[in-house]
Order: structure tokens, then sequence, then C-alpha cells
């Protein structure tokens, strides 16, 4: 990667001394960003970093207090994202911000509709849509209306959306966080042609080894400020985590001390979803076992989960739990019976942004609390408290908002919200999607902890090598079917990638 | 920046504030000239059930001058058609010191909120007059600084009937254009729950049916035999002229002459509703020069209706005697703070018993 | 069953009924459950025009004249005088919002136009008959006046629709009542309406055999053509939807949310006092109750016919049929001649069940 013949040293873009402050909070001390024409230059940090401050005061977002930035060796200072998107500089956003309701052409072209006289040209924008995704390769009818369609595709095409500006910066913010493996190859095709063409490309990520593929530069945050800038054949993973965590990250997994038993706890049979893919899903499940689930995106893992846990209908088949029958045909009834789901859009269906640590806890069991009908406080603090030491929250009080802590700490605060209704069964999906290098290693720890106190553990996930380093056994889906089933300890990337791709 | 926002509060609030003043400076015009001596010279508090009612305007702004004349310090409350906005802002009077109440109740429906307003006043002393909108006389003679003035309402119904009888007696081949001897009629009501609509509705075909059976007719027919209630009511009960105009135009896209069971005649239980079925029946070719006149017939004499009976689209309505009413409130409101007896000055034979005055209506059919 | 609805040139995709017969095409690859579920998706996506089909057939049934010429006239002229209220409700409600202050915005143009345009003015005493040209465009101004005050403190200072224009209802009201009380009026009704006037907006349009068709249907006709345009065609109507269904990613790409806002709320005024003025000629008696819960219907209609409160759906037919299906119930309960007191509750039901019905569609099912 490092001899990439297109990289040159005309410098596209240069921020030098960004400060910015909050009140109470240093947010950016003096940080300094240099990006080439024609390179990828990887931003790293773990979350409050400021990285994404960094980028806010780039787009106009916030207004920096101190530093300049130059563009093409021309001083500017953006008042907003238009602003910015019409200068060139355009940025693919990790929480997709789309207008759903509307179809792909429409949010590609937002805020700059072709016009035909006083009218929206649709057959100017049908044709400017097409012609973007085909140099692109994306294959998307432009009339599907967005919120038709999966996650990756939405992405795909605000993708398209910032090179459809002819931008000459584009930042990816954590572009691959919803993205199969194939996907991923895509992304990184797009890539690849846009910095051939002498793009600038800042790419701001937490998987590593997409970084030390995709990168020529890493520059490296933490606190807010800035700790290196290295091309990135001077780099290794352990160099990196060690610069943004500031100490030696020596294990990525921790100890397994759990004993997987004989004794077999979830058991299901012939799991047919009514509305989804799903086809006659059977599996057993242990005692103290964390059970992977793997597969390509839409192969039918969030599935499983959901219709075990009676959040979709199931047509047909069966759940039992330590051999009672456990049909859970409503959420409530998945509760009462000892599941616990801790679902893959944390923001979106898992935390209550605006309400404290201590409701966001006891949320799911009130009725422990209840004393002659109403809530008594004082035990639900003393959950909460129980939580937040159990689980190793780091939290200024119980009465903080959630949405005020880091996603490790938010996902550490729904597990406590579960385990407080002593559930047999905890259902994880993506339990470490958007979350730091050094928070993943508390939350895979946790899980351990819970499979020792012989809880039974099922958990989904894209990132291949944590299911690999976590858990006993991996379940391959593909197509809404069991394509297979692999041993953790012996199983290699390829081995599950080959089944996954069994039905597709 | 924070600065400027304060001032542009302070100034908005400034501005709020002078409208206030404004609107509130009808009544403290003229607040001396007291010479009673007997109480503290407080507000004389008129509420009105609701600002947007055409013939209370007439009522209101005979009042405010009268009382302006007569040196009295009073202010004017909206209850805007809610009985909880007028009991609140008489909580208010009262706290405020008011000397006089003078209330045209919301909430005619039951005694309760007429006897709770007697009840606060008795505790404090203050002298009630209530007016227009009916109050039992079981409320009012439970306190004697109490007072009604208003009509009998059922005396506008029965002279709406009354009049509608003898029109139809003297043009009764006119009116009735299929032929078959029997008049057609339609029945507007402005509000399901009001005690003034029952009535109306109840009498204003009652007695147009004995006045035309005593003439040897036959009674009057609801246009729609299968309507058992033999009325439309506005469904916001705002007694409208839009309600009566759809009402209208619906009923004349399936009666008219063309079918020969056209409506030959249009009950109102107020001008607006009238003049509203009068909009539709013109939208359809009647009621203008030169065409067929259906009769429409109304109640309260507003400057529209009788400009609609003078130039023929109308034919009657009862007038109610604003300026009457509110020299009669006036005259007890003076009593009251003179220390006289309440009903001083009112013309003997408009009293009933010791707790009411009715102000006479008249039919009004052109000038 | 299946083999009955299929015709020996059903593969043939041509002609008219291609589409239905690719449906039908569909249908029979479909088995037992999946067949159960696409009829019950079909009715339900289809509910709206099926209650209304079913609501004329109960009716006509009871009540043979409710399907006569006449009948369906005036049904049409109704809806037409209610429908350029829907029209701009309907696009403050594609941004996520509503406008209750709509009533009362149709009152106060109401009583502009009719002051201006009465033989007997007695709020400008000595003043005689306007030119209507300049009443309506004055008329349109005050409208586009009132829109541009709830658009701009919604926008502005990012306030709740319902707050800005619960506020802008009350402050018009006033206005209204004080204006009624200007001059010799005593806040009386207006009326003497000029022949002008009433012959522009109620006179008749043309005649089918003896019914009249009154010109306002031609305008709501032509309001509904022109917003249309405004919502499917234009920069405005595509930042509209994309302001009602993401704010956040309009005004990321550069959409000037503020603007767009305030120009809907524009938009939503100018029908109001459009409506205003046509219900002055149509009723020729307007005091301060003309308008009054205009809105309540409106928005009605316009949830009935798929406007979401979600934001960012919506579209001029459904306005059209909800508005169409709020006055075929009306008016069908007239002719069926139900209890004054039972209207109430069936309004209610009716509102309720077709919300519910629409709502469905949105579902996502799991």
């Amino acid at each position: 990667m490092s001899n990439n013949p297109t990289a040159n040293d005309t410098v596209l873009l240069r921020m030098e001394g960004i400060t910015k402050s909050f009140p109470g909070v240093k947010a950016l001390d003096g940080v300094s960003l240099t990006v080439r024409a024609g390179t990828v230059h990887a931003l790293m940090g773990e979350n409050g970093a400021g990285k994404s401050t960094l980028m806010k005061c780039l787009f106009g977002v916030y207004n920096k207090d101190g530093g300049h930035i130059y563009l093409e060796g021309k001083e500017i200072n953006f008042k907003n994202s238009k602003d910015a998107l019409e200068n060139g500089v355009a940025m693919v956003h990790q929480e997709l911000n789309q207008a759903l309701k509307r179809n792909v052409m429409d949010n590609i072209w937002l805020g700059r509709y072709p016009m035909n006289g006083p009218f929206v040209s649709e057959a100017k924008m049908y044709q400017d849509t097409v012609a973007v995704f085909d140099d692109l390769g994306i294959h998307v009818e432009p009339t599907t209306i967005m919120s038709t369609m999966p996650v990756s595709q939405r992405q795909m095409v605000e993708i398209a959306k910032a090179v459809s500006y002819n931008s000459k910066i584009i930042v990816f913010d954590e572009p691959t966080s919803s993205l199969t493996e194939e996907e991923v190859e895509h992304l990184f095709r797009i890539i690849n042609m846009l910095r051939d063409r002498g793009c600038g490309i800042i790419y701001i990520s937490h998987k590593m080894d997409e970084i030390l593929r995709i990168s020529d530069d890493i520059t490296v945050m933490r606190d807010g400020t800035w700790v290196a800038t290295e091309p990135v054949a001077n780099m290794t993973m352990d160099k990196i985590i060690k610069l943004m965590v500031g100490r030696e990250l020596t294990n990525r997994f921790p100890p397994k001390e759990n004993v997987v038993s004989k004794e077999v706890s979830l058991s299901v049979r012939g799991l047919t979803g009514m509305y989804s893919a799903l086809r006659d899903v059977s599996f057993d499940a242990h005692k103290g076992e964390i059970l992977g689930l793997a597969g390509l995106d839409g192969s039918g893992r969030t599935e499983t989960l959901e219709t075990i846990f009676g959040a979709a209908t199931k047509k047909s088949g069966t759940v039992t739990l330590n051999g009672r029958d456990t049909p859970n045909r409503t959420t409530k009834e998945a509760v009462a019976n000892g599941y616990a789901l801790l679902t893959e859009e944390r923001r979106a269906t898992g935390i209550f942004g605006i309400l404290s640590i201590l409701e966001n806890t006891v949320i799911s069991s009130l009725k422990n609390y209840l004393q002659g009908g109403f809530l008594n406080q004082r035990k639900m603090e003393e959950s909460t408290d129980w939580s937040i030491s159990a689980m190793r929250i780091k939290t200024p009080s119980q009465s903080t908002q959630i949405r005020s802590l880091s996603g490790g700490n938010q996902q550490k605060v729904i597990l406590g919200r579960w385990l407080l209704t002593n559930p047999e069964v905890l259902l994880l999906d993506e339990p470490t999607r958007g979350i730091d290098v050094g928070a993943k290693y508390e939350i895979y720890q946790l899980i351990i902890d819970l499979a020792k106190q012989g809880k039974t553990v099922l958990m989904v996930s894209s990132e291949m090598p944590e299911l690999l380093g976590v858990c006993d056994r991996i379940l391959v889906m593909s197509g809404g079917r069991l394509a297979g089933e692999v041993s953790a300890k012996t199983a290699t990337q390829e081995e599950i990638m080959t089944l996954a791709a069994k039905y597709v | 920046m924070n600065v400027k926002k304060v001032l542009a509060l302070l100034l908005s609030l400034c501005m709020a504030l002078s409208l206030a003043a404004c609107g509130g400076g009808g009544g403290d015009a003229a607040s001396g000239g007291d010479d009673s001596g007997s109480k503290p010279a407080g507000e004389v508090s008129i509420f009105y059930y609701t600002f947007n009612d055409t013939y209370l305007s007439s009522v209101r702004s005979a009042m405010d001058s009268a009382l302006a004349a007569a040196g009295v310090n009073f202010n004017n409350y909206d209850g805007n058609n809610i009985q909880t906005t007028q009991t609140d802002s008489i909580d208010t009077a009262i706290a405020k010191g008011a000397s006089i109440l003078a209330v045209n109740l919301v909430d005619t429906g039951s005694n309760d909120a007429a006897q709770n307003i007697v009840d606060k006043a008795k505790a404090q002393n203050i002298p009630v007059v209530f007016f227009n909108r009916s109050v039992e006389e079981s409320v009012v003679s439970s306190y004697d600084n109490c007072a009604f003035v208003g009509t009998d309402y059922t005396q506008a119904g029965k002279m709406q009937g009354d009049m509608i009888g003898q029109y139809l007696v003297e043009n009764y081949d006119a009116v009735d254009l299929n032929g078959d001897g029997v008049i057609s009629y339609v029945m507007f009501k402005g509000d399901e729950a009001n005690q003034e609509a029952i009535y109306r509705t109840q009498y204003g075909q009652e007695n147009a049916d004995a006045v035309l059976t005593a003439a040897g007719k036959p009674a009057l027919k609801f246009y729609d035999e299968t309507n058992t209630n033999r009325y439309l009511v506005d469904q916001n009960g705002a007694w409208s002229a839009q309600a009566a105009t759809d009402y209208m135009q619906t009923i004349l896209s399936q009666y008219s002459e063309a079918n020969n069971n056209m409506v030959e005649l249009v009950i109102a239980n107020n001008d607006e509703m009238a003049l509203g079925a009068i909009a539709a029946l013109q939208n359809a070719g009647y009621n203008s020069a030169g065409k067929t006149v259906i009769p429409v017939f109304g109640v309260d004499a507003t400057d529209a209706a009788r400009a609609a009976i003078d130039n023929g689209s109308m034919i009657g309505t009862i007038k109610q005697d604003a300026e009457g009413m509110a020299n009669a409130i006036v005259t007890i409101i003076t009593n009251f703070q003179n220390g006289n007896d309440k009903f001083d000055g009112i013309d003997p034979g408009y009293l009933e018993g010791t707790w009411r005055v009715n102000i006479p209506y008249s039919v009004y059919t052109g000038e | 069953m299946a083999e009955q609805t299929t015709t020996p040139n059903s593969t043939i995709k041509k002609g008219p009924f291609r589409k239905i017969r690719a449906e039908i095409d569909h249908f029979n690859t479909l088995t037992g459950k999946d067949r159960q579920r696409y009829i019950t998706d079909m009715l339900f996506n289809n509910a709206m025009y099926i209650i209304i089909v079913l609501a004329i057939i109960f009716i006509a049934i009871r009540v043979p004249s409710f399907v006569s010429l006449s009948s369906i006239v005036n049904i049409i002229s109704l809806t037409a005088s209610r429908l350029p209220i829907a029209l701009g409700v309907a696009g403050c409600i594609v941004l996520a919002g509503t406008d209750i202050s709509a009533g009362r915005a149709v009152g106060l143009a109401a009583c502009i136009a009719g002051s201006l345009l009465t033989t007997a003015n007695k709020i400008f005493p000595g003043m005689g008959v306007q030119p209507l040209p300049l009443v309506i465009l004055i008329v349109i101004a005050v409208g586009a006046l009132i829109g541009f005050v709830n658009g701009f403190c919604m926008a502005k200072f990012k306030l709740h629709p319902y707050i800005v224009t619960l506020s802008t209802q009350l402050i018009l009201y006033g206005t209204i009542l004080l204006y009624l009380k200007m001059g010799e009026n005593n806040g009386q009704t207006l009326s003497s309406l000029s022949e002008g006037y009433r012959n522009l907006v109620a006179g008749t349009l043309f005649t089918i055999g003896t019914v009249a068709v009154p010109r306002y249907v031609l305008y709501a006709i032509i309001l509904a053509a022109i917003m249309w345009v405004i919502w499917n065609k234009t920069t405005l109507g595509k930042n509209m939807f994309a302001v009602g269904s993401n704010e956040e990613a309009a005004n990321v790409s550069g959409v000037n949310v503020m603007r767009t806002i305030i120009l809907v709320f524009v938009m939503a005024g100018i029908m109001y006092s459009i409506t205003g003025f046509f219900e002055g000629a149509r009723i020729a008696s307007i005091n301060g109750n003309t308008g009054f819960n205009y809105e309540a219907d409106a928005i009605a209609a316009c949830v009935i016919g798929g406007v979401s409160f979600v934001g960012g759906i919506g579209k001029i037919s459904g306005i059209i049929t909800g508005v169409l299906l709020l006055q075929i119930i009306f008016t069908g309960l007239n002719f069926l001649s139900v209890d004054q007191n039972i209207l109430y509750i069936i309004k209610g039901l009716v509102i309720l069940v077709a919300c519910a019905i629409d709502m469905r569609k949105y579902l996502v099912r799991k």
C-alpha cells in the first residue's frame, strides 16, 4: 500500500493547530491534519478522542476557536455543510442522514435538483443517478424508496451522493460498521477508484485490519490532541493501539474462563418466520455456553434472535428452555420466560437517550420495585448501583442522561438492565458495534463472566475475529437457513465464509 | 446576544401589556361620581357567554354606553363559550373586589353552574344579575340580591310560530308550490343542548300548526318524513350560517320543484342560520329578485336579516330588544349600587314574580 | 377457484389490463397462507376506496336518490368547497406539523372579503364595492402573512407547530372580533355582498340537465392541479417532503430548511384565505363564527387520505379522496336521516377506523 502510484506531494487539505473548547472541556487542542491528493488518510482514536469534533470544525458545524484550514493552499472557513459540499468537501456520515420516505434519486440530488425551467426534471435526475451508479458499480434502482432498502445499500447511496458532488475531499465516518465482508470489498474498490482519480480520502474507523489495508497515512488522536501521523508502512496493529489508548494492550480478548455444561438449556426446533426469510432453523445451546451466529447481512441472524424473543412473528417451530416449552408469542412473555435481547441498533432501539442511567437501568424490571402500587425509589437506586459496579459503568452519577455516555458504557447499561430481569438466555445482537477497542474488551469480559455464571449467550456479530475469540461454537447462517456449525477453537475465517455463501 | 434577547422579550411584554391596558380601558373611564357610599365602588364585572354572538354584541354595545353614561366603573369578560373559563374569570373578579356581577351564563343545560356562581357571590355578599341565557327560578330565588333579566325563552319560538302561521294562511297557495295542500318545511336548530334552541324548535312549528289548524289547513310536514327529530342541528353548536348553507345545499340536491317535493318553508332558530339557508337557496336560483321566494324565518332581527327582509329574500324574524335588555340590566345595577329595591324603575308589566324581568319580543317583517 | 380467474391468454401482458393480469398471475403463484395474506393486504391497501364504494352502495340502497345527478353534483361541490383548506393544511402535516389556525384564517379572509365587497359597507362606512382583483390580492396577501408568521415562528424559534398555530388561532380570532367591531358594524354579520362577488364564486359554471354546477368546483380543481405541480414538480415540493422526512438530512444536503418551512406555511395561508374568499360568497353571511372548526375536518380528511403525521408522506390524490370520503359520509348520514346525536359518534368512528386502516400500510411487520 505504501507504494501507491497516485500518491503525490500535492497537499489537498491542511488543518493546522485547530483548537475548540466547550464549556468545561477542551475538545481539540492544536490538532493538525494534512491530506495529500490521491491518498487515503486514516484518522484514528478512541471515542471521545476528538475525531468527530475535528471533522465538524472542517464542515462548519462548529466554529473553531483557533487554527487555520487550507484547501489547495487557500484558507477556507466553511459556514455549513452546504458551503463545504459546494467547495468539494463531502462526508459520508456514520449515522445515515437520509430522507427515508423519499426515493434514492430524491436523496442524492436533495438541495440541488436539476431544473427544467421552474420544474424539477425527474428525467435528468434519473439519468444522472444512473450515470453515478454505473461509474461506481452500484446496482440500485433510482426510484426505490429508501426505507425499503437494507442499511448497506443506503450507505452505498450515501457514498454515491458524496461522489456526485465531484468532491476533492471525501470523509468516510465508520463506513463499514453495517456492511458485510463482500460489501466492504466493494466499498474498498470504490475508495481505491476515487483515490486513483486524485481525491483525498479521510477514513475514520475502529477496524484495524481495514485501516492497515486501505490507508496510505495514519493520524492518531487521543484526548483531543494530535498524537502521531505516520505512513501506514511504519505502523502495526499493536503500535496503533498503543498510540490510541496510550498504553500496551496485549490481548484483544480476555481469557475464556467459562465452562460449557453438558446440560442443554435452550433448544430450538424448526424455527420458521412468518414474514421473514427464516426457514427451519434448529439448534441446541448449553448452560454456560457462548454460541456465535455468523453470516452475511440479511442471512437471518437478527431474525433468529427476534423470532426466539417474540419480537418477530413465528410461523412454525418450537423454542424450549430447560425442557419447558417457551413459545414467546410476545416480548413480554419472553422476558417472563427468562430471555433478554440486546438489539442491534443501540441508539434507535436500545437506549432512551434523554432519560437517566437509573431510568434506563430499571425499565425492564419495574415490577420488582413495586411497593403498594408505587415504585420504591431506594430499591431502584440500589439496583442501579449494583449495575454500575457490576458492569463497571463509567458515569458521573445515576441521574446522568444516558446519551452523554460513550457507546461502550451505554451498552453496559443495557446489559445491566437485562441482567436485572434475571434472564437465563441472553440474545446479543452486534454487542460491540461502534464501540472503542478498549471498551470492547470490557464487553467481552462481561459476556464471558455471564457464561461463567451458567447463563446461555447467543451472540450475533459481523466481526469474525470477535466470534472466534469469544465464542465456544459458531453457527453459520445463509439465506435464512442454518448452513453449518463450527468450533470456535479450530475454525478459520475462510471456513466460515464458505459456509455463509452456501445458500446465497 | 443575550442582552438583546432579554430586551426583545421585555419589549414584547410591554407591548402585550399596553394592548391589555387599551382593551380594558372601556370600563374604568368614569369611575368617579359615586354618591352611593353604602358600598365601596368596586368594579361592575360583566360576563358574556361569548363576544362572538351577533345579538349579544348589540346588547354589549348598548350596555357599554348606558353604563358609561351612568358613570359606572365596569369591565367586560369573554366566556368564550366555555363555562370553566367564565367561572374562572368570575373567581378572579370576586378576588379583585367586584361590586356587582352581571352574568350571561354559558351552561344553561343544568342549574349547577348558575347555583355555583350564586353561592360564590352570596358568600361575599355581592349582587348578581343574570341576563339573556336562562337561569331557573330556584337558583335566582336562593339569594335576595339576585335577579334575572331575559326574555321568556318560549316566547320567541311562539311568536315565530304565530308569525309563520299567519303568513302561511295569507299566502297558502303561493307557498304550496306543488299544490298538494300540505306545506313541507325544514327546521334548523342552533345547538342540540341549548334551552333556547330547544324551545324555539318546538314552538316555531307547534304554534304555526295551531294557527294553520284554526284556519282549517293541514299541519306542516317535515320535508324528510324518515327524520323523526324533525330538525337539523349545527353539529358545532355554533348556530352558524355555514351549517345551514351546507344542509340546505344537500337538501336541494334531493328535493326540488322538478321532483315535486321542494321544501316550501324554512324555519331557523336564529337569523344566521336563516341567512345561511337563503345563500343556498339563492345559489339554486331562489329568493332573489324576480325568482320564486321560499319563505324563510329567523329570530334576532340582526341588521343583516333586516336587510334581507327589506330586499325580499327573507320573510320575517323576531326582534329581541337589545337596548331594552341593556337598559333593564343597568337599571338593576344602579339600584343595587344605591341600595334601592332591585326592580325600581322597571316597567311592572315586564316583571315575573320577584325574580325576573322579561324583555318582550316583537315581530319584524319589514319596515 | 384459482382456475376460474386464469384466462387462457393471461400470459400475454398487453392491453389496458396488463397490470391487473400481472397481479392475477402473481396471485396464482402463491399458495395457502400467502394467498390469504395477499388478499388481506390488497383489501387493506385499497381500504379507502373500498369504504367509499361500500358507503355509496349502502346509502344508495336505502335512499336511491343519493346517487341521483343532483346529489352527486352536491357532494362534489361540497367537497370542492372544503378542498382548498385541506390542500393547505396537508403541506403542514407533510412537514410533520399541523395547523390549527386554519379555520380562523378562513374566517378572517372571509370577513375582509365581505367587508370590501358589500353594497352596504358598515365597517368602512361610505366605501363602495371594491374591484374584485384588488380584493383577491388583499385576501391572498393576508393569508400569506398569516402563513409567514406561522412558518417563521416555527422555523426560527423551533417551536412546535401546535403551539405556534394555537397562538395564531387565538390572535386571529381576536382580530376577527375587533375587525367586525370596526366602523358602524358593531359586531354584526356581514351581508349584502355584491352580485359580482357571489357570482364569481357561487355562480353557475355550467348545467347538466337542470343541475347547476357552481364555479368554485372549477377553482378547486385548478387549485388541486397547482398544488399537485408544486408538490411533485418543483424544488419547493421536493424539499418539503425531504424536510418532513428528515430535517437534518435536508439540512446537511444544503436545503434551506427555514425557507422551505416558511414557504409551505405561506402556501397553506394562501389556501386558507382562498377558502375564506369562497366561503364568504357561498354562505353570503359572514361573522365571527365563519371558519370555526374548519381545520378539524380538513386535518381529519388529510389523515384519512394518507397524509401521515409522521411527516414526509402524502399525495394530492389522497387528500381529495379523504375530503370526498368525509363528505360522502356526512351527506350520506344526512340522507339516511340518522339521529343527530349519533352523528358525532359515527363521525369519530369513521376518522378513527379510516386512519387505523391507513396506518397499517406503513407498519413493518416482523
